[in-house]
Formats: C-alpha cells, sequence, structure tokens
C-alpha cells in the first residue's frame, strides 16, 4: 500500500471538521449574545404554581394570568416555581426557561412587536397542565 | 466562514439603551445555519460512502484483482 495516495482522505476529514468547529464557535457565540442582559433591563418576577403565572414588576404591581409590557423595553425574568417543576414560554418570542423550585432562573427579551402572545407552560406539570397559560400583551409606548 | 466569525463577535455586546437584539431572529438564524451544515455533513458523508461503494463493487469495470485473487490463493 505505500503507492496509495490520502490526500483526498485528509481533505474529507478537513471539510468535516472545519464544520464542526464552525458549528460549535457559531453556537457558543450566539448563546453568549443572548445571555447577555442589557444593564437597563426591567427586571419582573414570575413564579409558575398549579395551575397559573403570577408576575410582579419592579413597581410592585402584580398580575395574575396575564402579562403588559411595552414595546421595545427590554425585560429580565427571574422565575421561580412555588410547587413542582414548569417551565415558562412565550412561544412567539422563543422565551423559554424552566421554573424549579428552589431556583431562580433568568432569561431576558424585549418584545419587538406590539399585540396579545400567549404564555404557556412548557414542562408536564400535572393535570391542568395543557390549560396552564397567561396572556401577554405587548402595548407601544405613548 | 471563518472570515465572517470575527465580525459576528467583535459586534456582539453593544448596550446602547434601545437597541437590543432581536432574540427570535437570532435563535431561529442559528437554527437555520446549524441545519444547512447539519445537510452538508450527511451530504458529504453519505455521499462519499456511496461512491466508494459504487467505485469498489467487484463488478465495476475499473476494478483490479487482488494480488490473492491474482494468485487464485482466496
Amino acid at each position: 500500500m505505500s503507492e496509495h495516495s490520502s490526500w483526498p482522505e485528509w481533505i474529507y476529514v478537513g471539510v468535516v471538521v472545519a464544520l464542526l468547529i464552525y458549528v460549535g464557535a457559531e453556537a457558543w457565540n450566539i448563546e453568549r449574545i443572548i445571555e447577555h442582559i442589557p444593564s437597563d433591563a426591567e427586571i419582573i418576577q414570575v413564579a409558575g404554581q398549579q395551575w397559573f403565572w403570577t408576575f410582579e414588576h419592579e413597581d410592585g404591581t402584580k398580575e395574575i394570568g396575564e402579562l403588559h409590557l411595552k414595546k421595545d423595553h427590554a425585560y429580565k425574568f427571574e422565575v421561580v416555581s412555588k410547587d413542582v417543576i414548569h417551565s415558562f414560554n412565550i412561544h412567539d418570542y422563543v422565551v423559554l426557561v424552566d421554573a424549579v423550585p428552589g431556583r431562580v432562573n433568568t432569561v431576558w427579551f424585549s418584545p419587538d412587536e406590539s399585540g396579545e402572545f400567549d404564555i404557556q407552560c412548557r414542562e408536564y406539570c400535572g393535570l391542568i397542565h395543557y390549560n396552564m397559560r397567561a396572556k401577554l400583551y405587548v402595548d407601544d409606548e405613548s | 466562514m471563518i472570515m465572517i466569525y470575527p465580525i459576528n463577535f467583535s459586534l456582539a455586546l453593544e448596550d446602547d439603551p434601545g437597541k437590543y437584539i432581536n432574540r427570535k431572529a437570532e435563535v431561529w438564524n442559528l437554527f437555520y445555519r446549524m441545519m444547512t451544515v447539519a445537510f452538508v455533513i450527511g451530504s458529504v458523508v453519505s455521499g462519499t460512502l456511496i461512491w466508494l461503494v459504487w467505485r469498489f463493487r467487484e463488478s465495476n469495470p475499473k476494478a483490479k484483482k487482488t494480488k490473492y485473487e491474482e494468485q487464485g490463493k482466496w
């Protein structure tokens, strides 16, 4: 086999390794960008419990089953659970984080469209999990 | 892609008030890029295997006998 040329194999290996390095680097970088919370983000305390969501704004305003936010503002959610594991999800804005008893998990986003959006539990949490929903209202700043 | 990466990297963490990243766009863009890479790798690997099986089958006109076959030892 001494006359055998192996350069096609090396090109093949190189292409695959380069693509895998790109995948790892790009995924890491996007995750880093997404997880960077803006310094002016308003903190919203989110509590999940069987089977509804409660929200508390920085000024102490509390909401149950609905959340009112302003368009083009940044919001940081501090998500907790009062009983079992839930998962806080705003599908239209790709916001998803588990609500775990004894932990405070954070996620942030900035709504760029006004309107009504669904908030839902994304982790099976018991009998009425399917209906553990809330409504997100994004208002134009006026 | 190696050229593009540092450009993204340097623009990443600007913290101007009111100028926020579009989380939805970032996540879905990443998803589509990853899918593109996944299909490219899948094509390269499976394409290579298909070519390998086709090219080195016994019935290929270009197939050469091994030295064992030439000596009738197999």
